[in-house]
This record gives C-alpha cells, sequence and structure tokens, in this order.
C-alpha cells in the first residue's frame, strides 16, 4: 500500500478537508481496495504558508498540495484572468471555465506537476468597517487591502487607496482602523474572524473572485501503478474541482446568512443599475490584464466562446 | 596559503555584515516612508515586496560575523568539567558540522531558486524576481559555510582552538 | 524502527548534542534534517532546508524581530535606556529588587505593544540588562527577569500566539484577547511577587538605592520623557490604525534614530555600529527559529502526536484529568519545540478531545498559551532564554536558566489558579462581547 502526503497549510477544520483531502483518499482508496492512500497534513506540517505549496509539490516535500495562485501570480499570468472583475458572470462557476481553457492555454503554468483540480471561490465582496458602499463614488479616499497587483489597480480604479497586507494581518487592520475594508469573499468572515469587526457587506458588484489548485508531484503520479493512475484519473478534474467548488459556496453562503442574521451589520444588495458603476470602472483594468498578459484566447476559452 | 584565506575570507564576512547593515537600514526606511505616506494617501507602492526581500539580506548578511564573534548559542553547562582536549574535538566538530550545514543550504537554497526561475516567482507587487535573493542567500551562507570550514582547518593545523570558557559560575 | 521509535530516538540525540556544547540551531538542523531524509527521503530534506531558510528570512511578521533589536540598541547607545532606568531607580530603587520590578512592569507595557515574545525580550533585554548590572543586581536575577517578563508578549494582546489559537481551534480572536488581560495582569503580579521573595531571602540580588528627593524624582522623569513619550506615541500609533503592529516596530526603530540625531545623541558611525550588532543579534536568532522549523516537520512526520492522542483517549481520565495531562504533555514538548509549530502540530489533535469533554475553549487557549510560555523558558529548548543569551553573551546559558526557574515556578503557580478560576479567564470575554 501507498501513502500520499497532503500538505495543507490551513487548519484540519478548514473547507478543504472534507471537500478535497477526504474525497480524494475516500475515492482513491475505494478504487484501489486501499492500495493508494491519501493523508493529510494539516496546519502547515510540511511547511507552512500558502505562497510555497507549489514549489514543495516539485520538490518532492509533498506528493500532494493545494494553493492559491494569487500568492505566486507571476507564475500563473493566465490562470490568474478568472481572478478579474467581470472576466465570468457573478452566478457562473468557475471550474468548468478553468478546465476549458486548461489544456490551450493554462497547462505551462502548471510544470511539473499533474493538476488534480481547479476552482474558483464564492464572488469578492467589500467587506467594510464603519463604511458603507453604494458607488465608486463611496470609496473615494478610502483604504483598502489588496495581494497583488492586479487586485490593487482595481481598487486604485474605484478611487480607493490599496494597502498591501497579509490575510492574517487583516482583523488587526480593520479593528484600529487601519484599513477601511477588504475585498475578499465572504468565507473569510468565518476563516480569519473578520465578521467580528468588519460591519457592513456590499453584495452585487462584479469584484471577482479567488482562484485554487490542487496540485501532485509528476514523478510521483508517473510512478504509481495502472490501477493507481486510473483511480487518481477518475476522481481528478471535473469531479474534485467541483466538489471543491461547491464546498467553499456553501461556507460562504453560511458565512453571508450569519453576517445578514446580526443586527449590528449593514448588508447592502446592490441594483443592477448601481452594479453598472462598478463594471464601467473596473472594465479597463481587467481589458489592459489580459492585454498584458496576452490572454484573449484564455478568456475566450474561458467564458466558453 | 592560510593567511592570505583567512584575509580573503575576513573580507567576505565584512563584506556580508556590509549588505545586512545596508538592507536593514533600508527596511526601517521603507516603513516610515510607507506609513507617513499612508497617513496623506500615499502609502510606498510595494513596501512589502521591499521590506520581506531586505529581511532576507538582513538575516543571513549577519550570519557570518555573528558566527566569528561565536553567537551562536550553545548550551555551556558542562564545558568547564570537559579535559581540553575534548572541548577542542567538540570546538572542530561544531566548525565542521555548521560548515557541512551551511553548505547544504547554500546548496538546496541554489537548486530551489533555479525552480524560481522556472516557475517565474517574482514579488507580488514590484516584480522582483525571487531568484535573485535565493542567490543572494547562498553566497551569504556559502561564505559562512566557508568561513567555518577554515576555522576548524586552523584548529586542527595549530592543535589547539580560541576557545574561551564561559565566566566562573 | 517506527516513526516513533526515529522520533524518540532523534530527541535523545538531541539531548546529547546540546550537553556536548553543540549550538542549539546546528543541531536542531542535524537531527532534523536526518530525522526527515530517514522518514521521508532525501529530497524531502533538501525542499524543507531551503524553502524553510527562505520563507522565514522573508516572513513579513518576524521582521519586527531586527527591528525592535536595532530600536533596543539605539536606545541603548543614544542614553535613552540609561536615563529610563535612572528614573525608575530614582523612583523605586531604594526597594529591595525595585528595578527588577520596573523591568517586569515594562515587559507588561511593551506586551501590549507586541504580540510576539521573542520581540519582548529581545528589546526589553537591549534596554535593561546593562542598566541591572550598573546598579549592581544578580544577573540571575535580571536575566530570569527579562527571559520571564518577555513571555508576556503573547499573553497580555495583541498576542500572535492567540491569533494562531484561534485559526486553529475556530475561536474568536477578540474574545481570546480580551480572556487574556486579566490572566496577564495576574502573571505580572506573581513575576512582582517573585521579585519580592527573592529579595526578602537574598537581599544581595537586588540591593536597596539610595532615597532620592522629589525633586530629584521629577528631574529624572524629565530626563527619561523623550523615550516615554516615543513608546507611549508608538502604542498610541497601533491602536489609532496609523500602522500596523509589524509596522510599529520600524516606526519605533525610525523614531528613536531621529530623536538620537535630533538631540545629538547619535551619529552615523554610531547608528552604523548599532546595526551592524543587530544584524548579527537577528542571525542568532533566526538560526535557531529557522532550525526549530526544520526540526518540527520531523516530529510531525513520525505521527508522535497521534500516538499521544490514542493513548489519552484510551485512559479516560475525566475533565481535569484529561485537561492536566494534555498541559502536562505542552511543558513537555515545550521543553523542546518552538511554541508556534507545536501549537500548529498539536491543537488540531487536542481541540476536539477537549471540546468533546466540554471544556470552554477559551479557558483552554488561555491555559495552553500560558503553558506555552512556560516552554519558552524551560530547559532545554528556551527560546526565550536563548535570546536573552544573545543579548548577555557574557552571562553563562546555566546561570540564566537558574535564573528563571522561580519564575517558572510563579507561573505553574498561576496556571494553577486559572485553573481553579476559569472566570479569571472568562470574566472580561463574557462582559464585554454579548
Ligand atoms: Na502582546
Ligand atoms: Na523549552
Amino acid at each position: 500500500a501507498q501513502e500520499l502526503k497532503f500538505a495543507n497549510f490551513s487548519a484540519p477544520t478548514h473547507t478543504i478537508t472534507a471537500a478535497v483531502v477526504d474525497k480524494l483518499n475516500d475515492s482513491v482508496s475505494a478504487a484501489t481496495n486501499g492500495e493508494l492512500t491519501v493523508r493529510g497534513y494539516h496546519g502547515g506540517e510540511l511547511g507552512s504558508g500558502p505562497a510555497d505549496q507549489y514549489v514543495r509539490v516539485v520538490q518532492g516535500v509533498a506528493d500532494v498540495a493545494w494553493g492559491l495562485p494569487g500568492y505566486t501570480s507571476s507564475q500563473f499570468p493566465k490562470t490568474m484572468i478568472i481572478e478579474m472583475p467581470d472576466a465570468l458572470p457573478l452566478d457562473q462557476p468557475a471550474y468548468p471555465a478553468l478546465l476549458r481553457a486548461f489544456d490551450d492555454n493554462l497547462a505551462s503554468e502548471f510544470p511539473a506537476t499533474k493538476p488534480l483540480a481547479l476552482w474558483g471561490s464564492e464572488p469578492n465582496i467589500f467587506i467594510m468597517k464603519s463604511a458603507e458602499i453604494r458607488s465608486p463614488a463611496d470609496l473615494a479616499g478610502l483604504k483598502i487591502r489588496v495581494a497583488g497587483s492586479s487586485a490593487g489597480e482595481a481598487v486604485e480604479a474605484l478611487g480607493a487607496t490599496p494597502v498591501q497586507m497579509p490575510m492574517t494581518q487583516v482583523y488587526n487592520g480593520l479593528q484600529t482602523g487601519l484599513i477601511d475594508g477588504a475585498i475578499s469573499g465572504a468565507s473569510t468572515l468565518s476563516d480569519f474572524k473578520l465578521d467580528e469587526v468588519a460591519d457592513s457587506f456590499t453584495l452585487g458588484a462584479n469584484l471577482g473572485r479567488l482562484v485554487f489548485f490542487v496540485v501532485m508531484n509528476q514523478g510521483v503520479y508517473d510512478g504509481l501503478s495502472d490501477e493507481a493512475k486510473a483511480a487518481i484519473d477518475a476522481v481528478a478534474g471535473e469531479e474534485l474541482s467541483k466538489s471543491a467548488e461547491d464546498a467553499w459556496i456553501v461556507t460562504a453562503d453560511a458565512a453571508v446568512e450569519a453576517a445578514r442574521a446580526d443586527e449590528n451589520n449593514v448588508v447592502i444588495d446592490l441594483k443592477p443599475e448601481e452594479v453598472a458603476a462598478f463594471t464601467d470602472a473596473l472594465a479597463p483594468v481587467t481589458d489592459a490584464y489580459v492585454a498584458a498578459v496576452d490572454g484573449a484566447d484564455a478568456l475566450a476559452a474561458m467564458q466558453g466562446e | 596559503m592560510l593567511p592570505t584565506l583567512r584575509m580573503v575570507t575576513d573580507r567576505l564576512i565584512n563584506l556580508s555584515a556590509f549588505l545586512g547593515t545596508v538592507a536593514l537600514i533600508f527596511v526601517v526606511a521603507t516603513v516610515l516612508f510607507d506609513v507617513i505616506g499612508r497617513a496623506f494617501g500615499k502609502p510606498l507602492y510595494g513596501s512589502l515586496d521591499l521590506t520581506t526581500m531586505a529581511f532576507v539580506v538582513v538575516v543571513f548578511g549577519g550570519m557570518a560575523l555573528c558566527d566569528k564573534r561565536g553567537g551562536h548559542i550553545s548550551v555551556d553547562l558542562f564545558e568547564r568539567h570537559f579535559p581540553p582536549r575534548l572541548n577542542l574535538i567538540i570546538d572542530i566538530v561544531v566548525d565542521l558540522l555548521g560548515s557541512v550545514i551551511f553548505l547544504t543550504m547554500g546548496y538546496a537554497v541554489l537548486k530551489s531558486a533555479q525552480l524560481s526561475v522556472m516557475l517565474n516567482l517574482r514579488t507580488n507587487l514590484l516584480g522582483i524576481p525571487q531568484a535573485w535573493f535565493q542567490w543572494l542567500l547562498a553566497g551569504l551562507v556559502i561564505v559562512t559555510g566557508l568561513a567555518l570550514l577554515l576555522r576548524a582547518i586552523e584548529f586542527i593545523l595549530a592543535g589547539e582552538s580560541d576557545h574561551e570558557e564561559g565566566p566562573i559560575e | 524502527m517506527s516513526p516513533v521509535a526515529i522520533a524518540l530516538t532523534g530527541i535523545g540525540l538531541l539531548l546529547i548534542l546540546l550537553a556536548l556544547r553543540i549550538p542549539v540551531a546546528f543541531a536542531m538542523f542535524l537531527i532534523g534534517f536526518v530525522g526527515i531524509w530517514a522518514l521521508n527521503g532525501l529530497d524531502a530534506a533538501m525542499g524543507l532546508l531551503s524553502s524553510e531558510s527562505f520563507t522565514l528570512a522573508s516572513n513579513s511578521e518576524l521582521i519586527v524581530i531586527p527591528l525592535f533589536i536595532l530600536m533596543g540598541n539605539v536606545a541603548s547607545v543614544t542614553g535613552m535606556s540609561r536615563r529610563l532606568y535612572e528614573a525608575a531607580y530614582a523612583i523605586v530603587g531604594q526597594i529591595r529588587g525595585g528595578l527588577a520590578a520596573a523591568t517586569v512592569i515594562g515587559c507588561g507595557g511593551f506586551a501590549a505593544l507586541s504580540g510576539s515574545s521573542v520581540a519582548s525580550a529581545l528589546t526589553m533585554g537591549k534596554v535593561s540588562l546593562s542598566e541591572m548590572d550598573r546598579y549592581d543586581y544578580d544577573p540571575r536575577l535580571s536575566t530570569g527577569v527579562v527571559a520571564a517578563g518577555g513571555t508576556l508578549g503573547i499573553l497580555i494582546p495583541p498576542s500572535t500566539g492567540f491569533v494562531i489559537y484561534a485559526i486553529l481551534s475556530e475561536q474568536s480572536i477578540g474574545r481570546l484577547f480580551l480572556a487574556g488581560v486579566i490572566p496577564g495582569i495576574l502573571l505580572l503580579s506573581m513575576f512582582l511577587l517573585t521579585i519580592w521573595v527573592l529579595c526578602l531571602l537574598r537581599p544581595a540580588m537586588g540591593p536597596r538605592g539610595p532615597s532620592t528627593s522629589g525633586s530629584e524624582k521629577v528631574q529624572a522623569v524629565m530626563n527619561a520623557l523623550p523615550i516615554i513619550v516615543l513608546t507611549l506615541l508608538t502604542i498610541g500609533g497601533i491602536y489609532g490604525g496609523l500602522f500596523s503592529p509589524v509596522e510599529a516596530a520600524g516606526v519605533g526603530a525610525g523614531a528613536v534614530i531621529l530623536a538620537g540625531f535630533a538631540t545629538r545623541t547619535l551619529n552615523f558611525r554610531q547608528l552604523w555600529e548599532a546595526s551592524r550588532d543587530s544584524i548579527v543579534t537577528t542571525a542568532s536568532v533566526m538560526l535557531i527559529l529557522i532550525a526549530a522549523h526544520i526540526f518540527n516537520p520531523f516530529l510531525a512526520l513520525s505521527h508522535i502526536p497521534d500516538f499521544v492522542r490514542e493513548v489519552l483517549i484510551s485512559q479516560n481520565l475525566g475533565v481535569i484529568g484529561t485537561l492536566i495531562v494534555i498541559l502536562l504533555i505542552y511543558m513537555v514538548l515545550g521543553a523542546f519545540l518552538e511554541g508556534f509549530a507545536m501549537l500548529v502540530l498539536t491543537l488540531p489533535i487536542f481541540v476536539p478531545i477537549v471540546s468533546a469533554l466540554g471544556i470552554d475553549l477559551i479557558w483552554f487557549g488561555v491555559l495552553v498559551v500560558l503553558t506555552l510560555e512556560m516552554g519558552l523558558i524551560s530547559p532545554p529548548v528556551g527560546i526565550n532564554v536563548f535570546i536573552v543569551k544573545s543579548v548577555a553573551p557574557k552571562v553563562p546559558l546555566g546561570k540564566i536558566f537558574v535564573g528563571v526557574m522561580p519564575f517558572w515556578v510563579a507561573m505553574l503557580l498561576t496556571l494553577a489558579i486559572l485553573i481553579a478560576f476559569p472566570q479569571l479567564s472568562l470574566f472580561l470575554p463574557s462582559q464585554m462581547m454579548q
């Protein structure tokens, strides 16, 4: 029997465990009668932090890992298109778009590994403290946390000041007023406890979303028996990606529900005409990014054209 | 031969420390500019990229000098009870072990710099190649490793170390 | 050999290497690297060596370490620390151990500014050790006070320890921060009591100073005003949202440097030397942290935590029994492991057990963080003791470990009090959050 080491930099209670680690383990151990199993190493046991996960798989520290291209966006210029505002309509899932574009446009961004899943998060929303956002004008001069350069440009296009800050410091930043808000998915409300300090949430503008990957060391995959390879192939791709994205949406929906239920919060659902102002302001940012990474084909494939 | 090597090594140690010291002052200045700028709505773009990469130079720039000053912390409870011969052997073993550790670290970081080039890893806002700082890190720890190796050779040839026992309790 | 046997062998070898005065970092590198090689292959060991050294040396939170060291060094060169201690001496010097007491209170104040025990011990050590030496305090008392007082950094908010605990156990950061306040003040008081008892038993440890007149006191405080104002402004800047606790380290260092230039107590050459000294201390501290991050995954790979859980579940110890056994395990692990890595390694295993027994996870968090602090000063791997050693190289390590022992006992007593009276931890969070 062989055990694959799945590196998880998050807590074992994180959405990833049930939706991906356990699912992968259940599927491959059932298909191989326990000859191949997957074991999660949680909380960064195999090396901390989200940024290095891809490298750790290539180096063989872990056999499988999950991560966010956004932490090392220079490696994933075309994959990152899916994170841009209005790349996809809000109600359209990201994983089929990513899988559609993968073979022709994205595969070269994943050298030395076999991607097992690609998916998107719930859509980004405005997570604010003491500031209600109904139009780009409401953002003028506010300090908004960003992680990467394209998010920074989006924030500037809306008239706000981007502040670069690790996600783990956002709680304290919101609490002390160092930043006025963050643009991120609703799952951060529970994952990083932002629900304790933020009090105003604006939904409905297309602010993009996050993208995630699960990759496996190519050499380890190649060394498996045909039966084990087939077991992995059966669950990899569509099935695992859907499981992950669905679970992300469930977590995020629960967080939004909880935010709505708290009477101290203001939850703003933008009307279509209000959304348009954001769309107009952000369209040049997305267009410029797609042009800069020569990503017109990739975007077309993602959008299913 | 050995004195020349010693002189070259000492110069490399000083050069490393020079880089580290400059990097530390640079970090302080960057944080100040960023904080003051942000108060006026104009934060320093990519300040986190700059400070974290400079931090690499701060940490490893001082490594060789730290070792030269005997700054690597050890448990000095029993050294007084060891015979001088054993203390000499320990000093040589420590230097050889440290040398192996730093040279291995340098080699491992060079290998992962290759990976950074292959994956085009850069800092998130300013897009500075990560490999530059990995090469620098590798260079700094290789200097440290070679300095330790040289000292081990000096101890072996001299048949004694510059070992100083801690003050009497 | 089974993985657990490999891990126990590794721990045994670590102890032997440390006793042979192999530097702590080298010993942890060697055992961790070879252990990972044995359990997971050479590629994994090499990969971890390269990624941990680069990742930790570019970590945006650890950057406070060189910055606070620099702040302490510059405060010392410019005479700001001296004037601070002259003020403290004028006010409390005539009490036995008064300066040590003032240092502990200073540690408590610095803890409100920094979320890290390492940063607290480093800065307070740079500022206070040579000063207490000047007033003939016993090095065992002065180093013990700084090593133990520094641990307050993770009990008094803001606290990196509570943030990591909150995320791993899914508890509220705000509640945990509030829960740490009263235990933090209690522990600080216990430290003061310890100093008082020590100086009662051995008056030479903290000799009494001459009494001073009211105007001398006022004058001394006026002289120390720049550093006091700078510190208060830095704390105010964090809570006022001008900068983050991490940036505060850079602002603090920058402010002390600018104040030094403005008052002509600092020139460029002195700044250069202070910075050069700072990177040497940084190298020493960071190498131990990097080594700890090579050593920890070795223990993780050995499945020791799972082994411990199975033993624990099979024993059926009841609420208090389980709690005490878990805290004992933390004390033993804390003797070897770096604190935060230990949290990551063990909390996912203990939290479900504790929560199934109906134990309040906020309360448990306070107990765990306090136990973590004990690990920071307990031999053989006491990170805070190493930190103090790095700023007081002339004091033998054994002496520092002897010096912290009374404070370790004070922590044990505090832990017992907090176990006996959960309300001490839970009162504030229950009052202030719903
Ligand atoms: Na603190
Ligand atoms: Na310890």
